[in-house]
């Protein structure tokens, strides 16, 4: 792809995110959105592929028809209230427009989209994919949040975490565990949603941070498949040590930064007494738990059962880049500054 | 009104034409009925020259759809409604519309609502207060134009790209 070419796309990237994340008309959100979709299209299909375009083709009629549902829903919003502020959508229209924001994000119901896109693209778009993509549509529905019905958000969140659990748990290719994966932890994000909105911001901010770091490990090991990830210790071994840390993380083992989120958000739900759906929320984190653990289990305990050409390397130039480091020790450690985090959202 | 039921009892079976999944040929007839007809709707409440830019825009676009599926899939034997699985998607469509007919229109009064709501749409200030006020929204869907143009040479750059079917 031709960088001038390029550098467009990435900039439409940021103003279709940045559109929607300012306006406060639905129109001009819809406008973002509609510019994400269209932006991201030339990254999928960077490495011409058929896979690729596959999932190109699949990612933009899964997202026109969500954003033609959302027109829809802002539409009937205005014809039923009189105005077009995002703050004051009417009660009734406000579950259309969920349910739309959901196929957006790849919530369950509607998630079928989210791997077989995952695994038709490379890792980098697929990064852009699961962070940025996931920005503007959950920027949309924060700002509804309080007149979604509470049981739809609820409903939509356990069937993701549980859905996202399972899905996964059968898995070999590292790039459909990651979407998976994204699917379980937005069903946390929008299963607290309705009772606490810093709350969902807090675990998006984690969230993102944890899918960034795995990414770009993955991206760096060149590892499609979890049979691949276990040479990865000759390769870098501090790197194959830490990033096996970080899966722990992501699925939210206690002394790493993943746990803070899912206890602030169990401890959210008991407080509105929702005890029932808090046990859910972690029964099902254990279901994602099994697939962190069997990655990690393969990128740091095993080795790969034929002769190794060379001796391992004791003294290595390192080659991990600075964000990635960075990105990492944000993964592992952050959950004894806790109140700092909160007092920041 | 008259021509109003007709319009619509005429987009209905367009669009279940689409719906009944025959060959992509017919398919992409009735979407071209259906559109046609849609502009037609509109012109019944009022916005002629609203309905007469669509339809110039419509035809324009379905042509090309119509020539693209036309030559993507040119079957020897296309199934129409004619044939047993195409006509039960018909019959389910078409039950299902009455019964979405039966659940929603006694209670909402759709053609009613529909009349009152072109009155309080219907100003032509409109178009004035956009290009008053929304002059740096233009200009995004000025680069969105530009950024569909860049996103289609993309995926069409180069010899043996943008076909799907080329495997």
């Amino acid at each position: 792809m031709s960088p001038y070419i390029l550098f467009v796309m990435l900039s439409s990237l940021g103003l279709g995110t940045t559109l929607t994340f300012t306006s406060s008309h639905w129109l001009l959100a819809w406008m973002g959105l509609e510019i994400n979709t269209l932006a991201i299209i030339p990254l999928m299909t960077n490495k011409h592929h058929p896979r690729a375009v596959e999932a190109a083709t699949k990612y933009f009629l899964t997202q026109a028809a969500a954003a033609a549902i959302l027109l829809f829903a802002s539409i009937y919003n205005a014809w039923y209230s009189g105005q077009w502020f995002i703050q004051d959508m009417s009660s009734p229209v406000s579950t259309l427009m969920t349910l739309a924001i959901a196929i957006k994000l790849g919530i369950a119901p509607m998630h079928f989209w989210l791997p077989e896109v995952m695994q038709g693209i490379s890792i980098s778009t697929g990064l852009i994919l699961v962070t940025w993509q996931k920005l503007a549509p959950l920027a949309l529905l924060m700002q509804i949040s309080h007149n979604i019905k509470p049981e739809l958000l609820i409903i939509l969140g356990l069937m993701s975490t549980i859905i996202g659990g399972w899905g996964g748990l059968n898995q070999t290719q590292i790039r459909k565990i990651m979407a998976y994966s994204s699917i379980a932890h937005l069903g946390w994000i929008i299963s607290i949603l309705h009772f606490m909105p810093a709350l969902a911001m807090i675990n998006l901010f984690i969230y993102l941070i944890m899918t960034i770091t795995m990414f770009m490990t993955f991206n760096l090991l060149n590892s499609p498949t979890i049979n691949t990830l276990a040479m990865n210790w000759s390769k870098s071994p501090i790197l194959a040590a830490t990033s096996a840390l970080a899966l722990l993380s992501l699925g939210g083992l206690p002394p790493l930064t993943g746990f803070m989120p899912k206890w602030l958000i169990i401890q959210e739900l008991t407080n509105q007494e929702l005890a029932p759906t808090a046990t859910l929320l972690a029964l099902s984190a254990l279901l994602s738990l099994f697939f962190y653990l069997r990655l990690s289990y393969s990128l740091s305990l095993t080795i790969m059962p034929n002769t190794h050409p060379q001796t391992l390397n004791w003294n290595m130039k390192t080659t991990t880049p600075l964000p990635l480091s960075l990105m990492m020790m944000m993964t592992l450690t952050m959950l004894p500054i806790t109140p700092t985090i909160i007092s920041l959202f | 009104m008259v021509m109003m039921v007709v319009f619509s009892v005429m987009f209905l079976i367009s669009l279940i034409a689409v719906a009944s999944n025959p060959s992509p040929y017919f398919a992409a007839l009735g979407l071209m009925i259906g559109a046609g007809v849609g502009c037609g709707m509109l012109t019944q409440f009022g916005m002629t020259f609203l309905s007469m830019i669509l339809f110039l825009i419509y035809l324009g676009g379905m042509l090309v759809v119509f020539a693209y599926s036309a030559a993507l899939a040119a079957e020897p034997y296309p199934s129409a409604w004619g044939s047993l699985e195409v006509f039960s998607y018909v019959v389910g469509s078409l039950m299902l519309v009455v019964v979405m007919w039966m659940l929603l229109v006694n209670d909402f009064g759709a053609f009613d609502e529909i009349e009152g709501c072109v009155m309080s749409v219907r100003r032509y200030v409109g178009v004035s207060e956009m290009y008053n006020a929304g002059g740096y929204m233009l200009l995004v869907a000025g680069w969105v134009l530009l950024v569909a143009l860049l996103v289609v040479l993309e995926l069409t750059r180069g010899f043996g790209r943008g076909c799907l079917r080329a495997v």
